[in-house]
């Protein structure tokens, strides 16, 4: 098989610049062939028809060639070199070469001369398939060391993305509790402006009876406070601040659905949700500004100032659920005010979005858990709450809930 | 497609423009915006790509591709082709866009293709393809003054890049290595093996001044070096201004601005 490309040769005699010519490739010999009457004509590889070169295969060293490697160099010593109708070179630029260096630059032909089967015995042959094989994977290592330094905050980010809540966690478990019931007064102190607190009444006397009751034993101290807002709300600062809408309290048909809320509410604080959550909140900045290189305004002041409103995970949810049931228990509560009191909410959802469902995902799925939970219980083994005059009408604004 | 063959006349000594003459139905290709003066005659028509036959054989998708490659290259996506409509030899002028020298290259002498760096093409014969050669080697793409892409010259016909400064052009030998300021390499025929090589000590790589790597040039083959790449010159000019807070430098005097109102020429 003998196959035939353009090629540009270097040797004793050629322009330095090269001389395009003709390669013709057989088993056991490659001969380049050139005209030295003036340049080319367009018509082909076939006219270069004048000075040929020819070396025996055994001799011919091979190697990579051009930008990017793409093409093929035959190299041969002159000695080793037999030249037909060799006439004397009148070349002015003549190169002072002694080796015969033949260039296929064409890729394709290129790949072709490599592939060829009659030369893949040779030991030039093997040697350059090592040599390419090895700085191929020079050159993989290289390029992923550079594309894992370009990407590394983008892989900082993603770790932070997946065990966001987990690192959270363990940092807010560092946290001194007296850190914590600090930061919940300056969150409640900056909202107080904003929030009608109601003192007196039947209201606050019954969440806070009720609150005592779910908090005895606790290592924060809790206060409890009402609010006259419409709204179906109740939230936890960190540090034992509980605060319930007037809405919510109207709400309910019996004093253990307000206990459900509270026993919620209050192990978000012993679970520390509104701790991890503003450490979540604050790490979520940092990285920001980490990216955009914005390191205006006081990051924590900023995200204490939002405690109020910072959302809990799914998780964390269900976790204050199951562990405000057991408070529940363990207070001598009848738990089933806690489903009972989502059945409302999932209603409520109905006609309008109640704020606290909002931030309280799926509650329709989580009474079902609850419910799953009170079936393995023991009937009857609860006393029921003081029912009389509930829900707690004075300074209550009326307002219809649909039962 | 055949190359057209263009005669040309390069006028100005650092800062130049070539002209080229145009026989009936020539034509020659321009980077967009380098034309400086045309005769009666000839026809201005722009085209998406090179207008080498490689493209517009290619359909719309070559044609995107292509564009895409003149992008990566810094050249515009346009390219206009000057075509000879007249009776007679035509003339078309192109102009250098800063001080430096044009380099007319035959393709054909030099095998067919040139490699030079991004934004370097001026004109050519029509025919000639604009491509571009990635540069594999990570060092050399990263410390070897040229980045990782650069500008592909194909075909036969004449081209005519442009370099800063002065030109000098070496032939090496098979085996011969050039060391090159990393910057400064021009154009080199692809038969030269471009790599860096670190400066040896670690005082040169600190204090020389001639930062951590030289560019190399491996022959055989043709090599165009550049004395004076058109951004350190930028940068000095820029470094030198006193209107752009840069220092005044080689004129002025001790009593400073007081001086150079006294001066009377610098407005």
């Amino acid at each position: 098989m003998e196959t035939q490309v353009t090629a540009l040769a270097f040797g004793p005699g050629l322009p330095a610049t090269g001389q395009r010519g003709a390669l013709r490739a057989a088993a056991d010999h490659v001969e380049v062939s050139w005209s030295e009457t003036g340049s080319p004509a367009a018509a082909g590889v076939d006219a270069f028809d004048g000075v040929a070169v020819t070396c025996a295969i055994g001799d011919v060293t091979f190697a990579e060639v051009g930008f990017g490697k793409p093409g093929l160099e035959l190299r041969w010593p002159a000695d080793a070199t037999q030249r037909a109708n060799d006439t004397a070179s009148n070349s002015t630029n003549a190169s002072t070469a002694t080796d015969w260096l033949v260039h296929v630059l064409n890729p394709t032909d290129a790949a072709a001369l490599r592939a060829r089967a009659d030369w893949a015995a040779l030991p030039s042959m093997k040697r350059l398939n090592q040599l390419q094989r090895k700085q191929h994977t020079q050159r993989v290592i290289a390029w992923s060391a550079v594309a894992l330094l370009v990407l590394s905050p983008l892989l900082v980010l993603l770790l932070f993305l997946s065990q966001a809540a987990r690192i959270a966690e363990a940092i807010a478990e560092r946290i001194p509790i007296t850190e914590e019931v600090r930061l919940g007064r300056q969150a409640f102190e900056s909202m107080r402006g904003n929030l009608k607190l109601v003192d007196t009444g039947a209201s606050p006397e019954a969440v806070v009876k009720i609150g005592r009751e779910l908090t005895t034993g606790s290592r924060y101290t809790y206060e409890f406070h009402v609010v006259d807002d419409a709204t179906l709300n109740a939230f936890a600062l960190p540090g034992g601040i509980v605060v319930v809408h007037t809405g919510l309290i109207a709400a309910t048909r019996r004093p253990e659905e307000l206990a459900g809320v509270l026993a919620h509410e209050v192990q978000h604080v012993e679970l520390r949700h509104g701790t991890s959550a503003l450490v979540k909140d604050l790490s979520w900045r940092v990285l920001w500004t980490w990216f955009t290189g914005d390191w205006g305004g006081t990051l924590a002041g900023q995200a204490a100032a939002q405690l109020g409103s910072l959302k809990f995970s799914r998780d964390a949810e269900s976790a204050a659920d199951n562990a405000g049931f057991d408070a529940l228990v363990r207070a001598g509560i009848d738990p089933s005010g806690m489903p009972d009191f989502f059945a409302i909410m999932a209603k409520q959802a109905g006609d309008a979005p109640a704020a606290f469902l909002s931030t309280h995902p799926l509650s329709s799925a989580r009474e079902q858990a609850l419910r799953q939970r009170l079936t393995e219980l023991p009937a009857n083994s609860f006393t029921p709450l003081d029912h009389s005059a509930w829900p707690p009408a004075q300074g209550l604004p009326v307002r219809k809930v649909a039962r | 497609m055949s190359m057209d063959v263009v005669d040309y006349e390069i006028f100005g000594d650092d800062i130049q423009f070539v002209e080229i003459e145009l026989d009936p139905g020539e034509a020659a290709i321009g980077e967009a915006g380098s034309m400086m003066m045309m005769q009666d005659g000839i026809q201005m028509d722009t085209v998406f790509g090179d207008g080498s036959s490689q493209a517009s054989q290619s359909g719309l998708l070559g044609k995107l591709l292509g564009a895409g490659k003149r992008l990566l290259t810094g050249e515009s996506l346009f390219t206009t082709i000057f075509h000879n409509e007249g009776v007679g030899k035509r003339r078309v002028a192109f102009a250098a866009p800063y001080p430096g020298q044009i380099v007319p290259v035959s393709l054909r002498e030099v095998g067919g293709s040139l490699i030079c760096q991004k934004d370097s093409f001026l004109c050519a014969a029509r025919g000639v393809s604009l491509g571009i050669a990635f540069n594999r080697k990570m060092g050399t793409g990263l410390f070897g003054g040229e980045g990782f892409i650069m500008q592909k010259l194909e075909g036969d016909g004449m081209v005519f890049v442009h370099a800063g400064g002065t030109l000098a052009v070496r032939d090496l030998a098979p085996g011969e290595t050039l060391r090159v300021d990393t910057g400064c390499v021009a154009a080199f025929q692809p038969s030269v093996d471009f790599d860096i090589q670190y400066v040896g000590k670690l005082k040169s790589a600190l204090f020389s001044g001639e930062g951590l790597f030289f560019a190399t040039l491996r022959g055989p083959g043709r090599v165009w070096i550049q004395s004076l790449p058109f951004s350190r010159l930028a940068n000095r000019i820029i470094q030198s201004a006193p209107a752009a807070g840069g220092r005044s430098v080689g004129e002025g005097s001790m009593l400073g601005g007081l001086g150079g109102l006294l001066d009377g020429d610098n407005h």
